[in-house]
Protein backbone atom coordinates (compact mmCIF):
# COMPACT_ATOMS: atom_id res chain seq x y z
CA UNK A 1 0.00 0.00 0.00
CA UNK A 2 1.11 3.54 -0.74
CA UNK A 3 0.01 6.63 1.18
CA UNK A 4 0.88 10.23 0.27
CA UNK A 5 1.09 12.73 3.15
CA UNK A 6 0.80 16.38 2.03
CA UNK A 7 1.66 19.23 4.42
CA UNK A 8 3.90 22.31 4.18
CA UNK A 9 5.19 21.70 7.73
CA UNK A 10 7.74 18.89 7.93
CA UNK A 11 6.84 18.36 11.62
CA UNK A 12 3.25 17.54 10.69
CA UNK A 13 4.29 15.20 7.84
CA UNK A 14 6.50 13.35 10.31
CA UNK A 15 3.77 13.16 12.97
CA UNK A 16 1.20 11.79 10.49
CA UNK A 17 3.80 9.29 9.21
CA UNK A 18 4.60 8.29 12.80
CA UNK A 19 0.91 7.84 13.64
CA UNK A 20 0.30 5.76 10.50
CA UNK A 21 3.15 3.43 11.48
CA UNK A 22 1.74 3.19 15.02
CA UNK A 23 -1.66 2.32 13.56
CA UNK A 24 -0.10 -0.66 11.85
CA UNK A 25 0.71 0.66 8.39
CA UNK A 26 4.14 -0.89 8.68
CA UNK A 27 4.28 -2.47 5.23
CA UNK A 28 3.17 0.77 3.68
CA UNK A 29 5.24 3.11 1.56
CA UNK A 30 4.57 6.56 2.98
CA UNK A 31 5.52 9.35 0.61
CA UNK A 32 5.55 13.07 1.39
CA UNK A 33 4.82 16.29 -0.52
CA UNK A 34 5.00 19.87 0.76
CA UNK A 35 2.13 21.34 -1.25
CA UNK A 36 -0.63 20.49 -3.70
CA UNK A 37 1.56 20.99 -6.77
CA UNK A 38 4.22 18.57 -5.56
CA UNK A 39 1.48 16.13 -4.53
CA UNK A 40 -0.17 16.21 -7.97
CA UNK A 41 3.17 15.62 -9.68
CA UNK A 42 3.76 12.56 -7.45
CA UNK A 43 0.21 11.26 -7.95
CA UNK A 44 0.59 11.48 -11.72
CA UNK A 45 3.96 9.73 -11.74
CA UNK A 46 3.30 6.73 -9.47
CA UNK A 47 0.28 4.81 -8.16
CA UNK A 48 -0.90 5.94 -4.71
CA UNK A 49 -3.74 4.36 -2.68
CA UNK A 50 -4.62 7.20 -0.27
CA UNK A 51 -3.89 10.93 0.14
CA UNK A 52 -3.76 12.58 3.57
CA UNK A 53 -3.60 16.32 3.05
CA UNK A 54 -3.47 19.60 4.95
CA UNK A 55 -5.67 22.51 3.80
CA UNK A 56 -3.49 25.61 4.23
CA UNK A 57 -0.44 25.33 2.01
CA UNK A 58 1.36 27.74 -0.31
CA UNK A 59 1.19 27.36 -4.13
CA UNK A 60 -1.68 24.88 -4.14
CA UNK A 61 -3.95 24.40 -1.12
CA UNK A 62 -5.50 21.13 0.02
CA UNK A 63 -8.95 22.00 -1.34
CA UNK A 64 -7.42 22.91 -4.72
CA UNK A 65 -5.56 19.61 -4.68
CA UNK A 66 -8.79 17.75 -3.88
CA UNK A 67 -10.59 19.48 -6.78
CA UNK A 68 -7.69 18.77 -9.15
CA UNK A 69 -7.77 15.09 -8.15
CA UNK A 70 -11.54 14.86 -8.72
CA UNK A 71 -11.16 16.62 -12.09
CA UNK A 72 -8.44 14.23 -13.27
CA UNK A 73 -9.86 11.16 -15.03
CA UNK A 74 -7.00 8.95 -13.84
CA UNK A 75 -7.12 10.12 -10.22
CA UNK A 76 -10.76 10.97 -9.52
CA UNK A 77 -11.48 7.83 -7.46
CA UNK A 78 -8.52 8.49 -5.13
CA UNK A 79 -9.56 8.53 -1.45
CA UNK A 80 -8.59 11.86 0.15
CA UNK A 81 -8.47 12.47 3.90
CA UNK A 82 -8.22 16.11 4.92
CA UNK A 83 -6.28 16.90 8.10
CA UNK A 84 -6.58 20.58 8.89
CA UNK A 85 -6.88 23.34 11.48
CA UNK A 86 -9.68 24.82 9.35
CA UNK A 87 -12.91 24.00 11.13
CA UNK A 88 -15.40 26.60 9.99
CA UNK A 89 -18.68 25.35 8.59
CA UNK A 90 -18.26 26.77 5.08
CA UNK A 91 -14.89 25.13 4.60
CA UNK A 92 -16.12 21.75 5.80
CA UNK A 93 -19.09 22.05 3.40
CA UNK A 94 -16.74 23.09 0.56
CA UNK A 95 -14.58 20.02 1.22
CA UNK A 96 -17.63 17.75 1.35
CA UNK A 97 -19.01 19.20 -1.89
CA UNK A 98 -15.62 18.70 -3.53
CA UNK A 99 -15.80 15.03 -2.63
CA UNK A 100 -13.54 14.62 0.40
CA UNK A 101 -13.58 11.12 1.95
CA UNK A 102 -12.76 12.16 5.51
CA UNK A 103 -12.09 15.31 7.51
CA UNK A 104 -9.95 15.55 10.65
CA UNK A 105 -9.53 18.76 12.65
CA UNK A 106 -6.08 19.43 14.11
CA UNK A 107 -4.90 18.80 16.73
CA UNK A 108 -5.98 15.18 16.60
CA UNK A 109 -5.05 11.85 18.14
CA UNK A 110 -4.08 8.48 16.72
CA UNK A 111 -7.52 7.20 17.76
CA UNK A 112 -9.27 9.80 15.56
CA UNK A 113 -6.97 9.03 12.64
CA UNK A 114 -7.71 5.31 13.01
CA UNK A 115 -11.48 5.94 13.08
CA UNK A 116 -11.47 8.05 9.92
CA UNK A 117 -9.16 5.68 8.05
CA UNK A 118 -11.28 2.67 9.05
CA UNK A 119 -14.38 4.46 7.73
CA UNK A 120 -12.69 5.27 4.42
CA UNK A 121 -11.49 1.69 3.93
CA UNK A 122 -14.90 0.26 4.96
CA UNK A 123 -16.66 2.40 2.34
CA UNK A 124 -14.08 1.53 -0.29
CA UNK A 125 -14.54 -2.20 0.44
CA UNK A 126 -18.33 -1.80 0.17
CA UNK A 127 -18.03 -0.02 -3.17
CA UNK A 128 -15.20 -2.17 -4.52
CA UNK B 1 -26.43 79.49 -16.54
CA UNK B 2 -28.40 77.29 -14.18
CA UNK B 3 -25.26 75.93 -12.47
CA UNK B 4 -23.77 79.38 -11.84
CA UNK B 5 -27.05 80.58 -10.31
CA UNK B 6 -27.05 77.53 -8.03
CA UNK B 7 -23.49 78.27 -6.93
CA UNK B 8 -24.43 81.89 -6.30
CA UNK B 9 -27.03 80.74 -3.78
CA UNK B 10 -24.25 79.52 -1.45
CA UNK B 11 -21.69 81.56 0.41
CA UNK B 12 -18.65 81.73 -1.84
CA UNK B 13 -15.22 83.23 -1.64
CA UNK B 14 -15.53 87.04 -2.21
CA UNK B 15 -12.96 86.97 -5.05
CA UNK B 16 -14.89 84.15 -6.69
CA UNK B 17 -18.20 86.01 -6.24
CA UNK B 18 -16.68 89.08 -7.87
CA UNK B 19 -15.67 87.00 -10.90
CA UNK B 20 -19.11 85.40 -10.96
CA UNK B 21 -20.81 88.80 -10.92
CA UNK B 22 -18.48 90.13 -13.61
CA UNK B 23 -19.90 87.56 -16.03
CA UNK B 24 -16.38 86.51 -17.14
CA UNK B 25 -17.13 82.81 -17.34
CA UNK B 26 -13.64 81.74 -18.37
CA UNK B 27 -11.92 83.49 -15.44
CA UNK B 28 -14.59 82.24 -13.05
CA UNK B 29 -14.08 78.62 -14.11
CA UNK B 30 -10.29 78.99 -13.90
CA UNK B 31 -10.62 80.35 -10.35
CA UNK B 32 -13.00 77.53 -9.49
CA UNK B 33 -10.50 74.95 -10.82
CA UNK B 34 -7.76 76.47 -8.66
CA UNK B 35 -10.01 76.31 -5.60
CA UNK B 36 -10.91 72.65 -6.22
CA UNK B 37 -7.30 71.71 -6.90
CA UNK B 38 -6.27 73.35 -3.64
CA UNK B 39 -8.87 71.37 -1.72
CA UNK B 40 -7.82 68.14 -3.47
CA UNK B 41 -4.19 68.84 -2.56
CA UNK B 42 -5.30 69.15 1.05
CA UNK B 43 -7.10 65.79 0.86
CA UNK B 44 -4.13 64.08 -0.80
CA UNK B 45 -1.77 65.60 1.73
CA UNK B 46 -3.98 64.27 4.54
CA UNK B 47 -3.92 60.84 2.91
CA UNK B 48 -0.16 61.10 2.64
CA UNK B 49 0.09 61.99 6.34
CA UNK B 50 -2.12 59.00 7.14
CA UNK B 51 0.26 56.83 5.12
CA UNK B 52 3.16 58.32 7.11
CA UNK B 53 1.41 57.50 10.43
CA UNK B 54 0.69 53.98 9.23
CA UNK B 55 4.26 53.62 8.16
CA UNK B 56 5.48 54.72 11.60
CA UNK B 57 3.15 52.21 13.27
CA UNK B 58 4.44 49.48 11.01
CA UNK B 59 8.03 50.42 11.84
CA UNK B 60 7.26 50.34 15.57
CA UNK B 61 5.70 46.90 15.15
CA UNK B 62 8.75 45.81 13.17
CA UNK B 63 11.00 47.08 15.98
CA UNK B 64 8.95 45.22 18.62
CA UNK B 65 9.26 42.00 16.66
CA UNK B 66 12.99 42.47 16.01
CA UNK B 67 14.94 40.74 18.75
CA UNK B 68 17.18 43.74 19.42
CA UNK B 69 14.29 46.23 19.60
CA UNK B 70 16.02 48.53 17.10
CA UNK B 71 13.64 49.98 14.52
CA UNK B 72 14.51 47.95 11.50
CA UNK B 73 12.90 47.20 8.21
CA UNK B 74 9.72 45.24 7.80
CA UNK B 75 11.86 42.68 5.99
CA UNK B 76 13.89 42.13 9.19
CA UNK B 77 10.76 41.69 11.27
CA UNK B 78 9.35 39.19 8.80
CA UNK B 79 12.66 37.33 8.79
CA UNK B 80 12.50 37.11 12.61
CA UNK B 81 9.05 35.57 12.35
CA UNK B 82 10.29 33.03 9.82
CA UNK B 83 13.16 32.26 12.23
CA UNK B 84 10.57 31.54 14.94
CA UNK B 85 8.92 28.98 12.66
CA UNK B 86 12.29 27.39 11.81
CA UNK B 87 13.44 27.22 15.43
CA UNK B 88 10.17 25.74 16.68
CA UNK B 89 10.30 23.25 13.82
CA UNK B 90 13.83 22.19 14.79
CA UNK B 91 12.78 21.83 18.45
CA UNK B 92 9.77 19.70 17.47
CA UNK B 93 11.94 17.50 15.24
CA UNK B 94 14.42 16.98 18.10
CA UNK B 95 11.57 15.85 20.34
CA UNK B 96 10.38 13.50 17.60
CA UNK B 97 13.96 12.17 17.27
CA UNK B 98 13.93 11.26 20.99
CA UNK B 99 10.55 9.59 20.57
CA UNK B 100 11.78 7.57 17.59
CA UNK B 101 14.83 6.47 19.60
CA UNK B 102 13.12 5.72 22.93
CA UNK B 103 10.01 3.94 21.69
CA UNK B 104 11.73 0.86 20.23
CA UNK B 105 13.99 0.66 23.33
CA UNK B 106 10.94 0.73 25.61
CA UNK B 107 9.29 -2.02 23.57
CA UNK B 108 12.44 -4.13 23.60
CA UNK B 109 12.70 -3.79 27.37
CA UNK B 110 9.04 -4.72 27.67
CA UNK B 111 9.62 -7.86 25.59
CA UNK B 112 12.63 -8.80 27.76
CA UNK B 113 10.51 -8.39 30.91
CA UNK B 114 7.83 -10.65 29.39
CA UNK B 115 10.48 -13.24 28.51
CA UNK B 116 11.80 -13.18 32.06
CA UNK B 117 8.30 -13.78 33.44
CA UNK B 118 7.99 -16.84 31.21
CA UNK B 119 11.22 -18.38 32.44
CA UNK B 120 11.29 -21.03 35.14
CA UNK B 121 13.59 -20.06 37.99
CA UNK B 122 14.32 -22.59 40.77
CA UNK B 123 15.56 -20.14 43.38
CA UNK B 124 12.26 -19.07 44.95
CA UNK B 125 13.51 -15.83 46.53
CA UNK B 126 15.22 -14.77 43.29
CA UNK B 127 12.18 -15.83 41.27
CA UNK B 128 9.82 -13.69 43.31
CA UNK B 129 12.17 -10.69 43.09
CA UNK B 130 12.67 -11.15 39.34
CA UNK B 131 8.92 -11.53 38.79
CA UNK B 132 8.18 -8.35 40.76
CA UNK B 133 10.81 -6.43 38.82
CA UNK B 134 9.63 -7.79 35.46
CA UNK B 135 6.04 -6.76 36.24
CA UNK B 136 7.18 -3.25 37.19
CA UNK B 137 9.31 -2.97 34.06
CA UNK B 138 6.37 -4.14 31.95
CA UNK B 139 4.01 -1.60 33.51
CA UNK B 140 6.55 1.20 33.19
CA UNK B 141 7.44 0.51 29.55
CA UNK B 142 3.77 0.39 28.63
CA UNK B 143 3.14 3.73 30.31
CA UNK B 144 6.27 5.10 28.64
CA UNK B 145 5.08 3.95 25.24
CA UNK B 146 1.71 5.66 25.70
CA UNK B 147 3.43 8.79 27.04
CA UNK B 148 5.78 8.95 24.06
CA UNK B 149 2.80 8.58 21.73
CA UNK B 150 1.05 11.49 23.47
CA UNK B 151 4.26 13.52 23.22
CA UNK B 152 4.45 12.88 19.48
CA UNK B 153 0.81 13.95 19.05
CA UNK B 154 1.43 17.06 21.13
CA UNK B 155 4.17 18.17 18.72
CA UNK B 156 1.45 19.21 16.30
CA UNK B 157 1.49 22.52 18.24
CA UNK B 158 4.43 23.47 16.02
CA UNK B 159 2.35 23.13 12.87
CA UNK B 160 -0.61 25.00 14.35
CA UNK B 161 1.38 27.86 15.91
CA UNK B 162 3.67 27.97 12.88
CA UNK B 163 0.67 28.47 10.60
CA UNK B 164 -0.50 31.41 12.73
CA UNK B 165 2.96 33.01 12.66
CA UNK B 166 3.16 32.43 8.88
CA UNK B 167 -0.20 34.19 8.49
CA UNK B 168 1.02 37.21 10.49
CA UNK B 169 4.22 37.26 8.43
CA UNK B 170 2.24 37.24 5.20
CA UNK B 171 -0.16 39.90 6.55
CA UNK B 172 2.78 42.18 7.33
CA UNK B 173 4.02 41.79 3.77
CA UNK B 174 0.58 42.76 2.45
CA UNK B 175 0.39 45.80 4.76
CA UNK B 176 3.79 46.93 3.56
CA UNK B 177 2.94 46.65 -0.14
CA UNK B 178 -0.51 48.27 0.37
CA UNK B 179 1.16 51.10 2.24
CA UNK B 180 3.57 51.67 -0.60
CA UNK B 181 0.69 51.61 -3.07
CA UNK B 182 -1.17 54.20 -0.96
CA UNK B 183 1.88 56.45 -0.92
CA UNK B 184 2.30 56.02 -4.67
CA UNK B 185 -1.37 56.74 -5.35
CA UNK B 186 -1.62 59.82 -3.12
CA UNK B 187 1.66 61.11 -4.55
CA UNK B 188 0.42 60.67 -8.11
CA UNK B 189 -2.95 62.31 -7.33
CA UNK B 190 -1.15 65.21 -5.66
CA UNK B 191 0.61 65.87 -8.94
CA UNK B 192 3.74 63.75 -8.73
CA UNK B 193 4.71 61.07 -11.23
CA UNK B 194 5.88 57.88 -9.67
CA UNK B 195 6.71 54.73 -11.53
CA UNK B 196 4.98 51.65 -10.18
CA UNK B 197 7.29 49.82 -7.86
CA UNK B 198 7.12 46.05 -7.75
CA UNK B 199 9.87 45.34 -5.26
CA UNK B 200 8.88 46.77 -1.92
CA UNK B 201 11.64 47.72 0.43
CA UNK B 202 12.08 49.96 3.41
CA UNK B 203 14.28 52.36 1.44
CA UNK B 204 11.64 52.60 -1.26
CA UNK B 205 8.92 53.45 1.26
CA UNK B 206 11.12 56.05 2.97
CA UNK B 207 12.17 57.61 -0.34
CA UNK B 208 8.62 57.88 -1.60
CA UNK B 209 7.29 59.30 1.64
CA UNK B 210 9.96 61.99 1.75
CA UNK B 211 9.54 62.65 -1.99
CA UNK B 212 5.96 63.70 -1.36
CA UNK B 213 6.74 65.63 1.77
CA UNK B 214 5.10 63.12 4.09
Amino acid sequence: MKILVVDDFSTMRRIVRNLLVELGFTNTLIQEAEDGNAALALLRSAPIDLVVTDWNMPNMTGIELLRAIRADAALKAMPVLMVTAENNRDQIIAAAQSGVNGYIVKPFTAVTLREKLDKIFERLAAVG
Amino acid sequence: MQSIETVAAYEVDPALRELLDSGDRESFEAALDTLIRGREQHLFHSLGCLARDLHDSVRRLAADISSDGVPGSMGDARRHLRDVIDMSSQAAHRTLDFADKLRPQARELSAEADALLAEEVHDEVFASQATALAIRVGDFTQALDIGIGDMVEAQSWQDLSGQRVAQVESFMGKVESSLLELVRLTGTLAGGHVAKVDKVGQDEVDRLLSEFGF
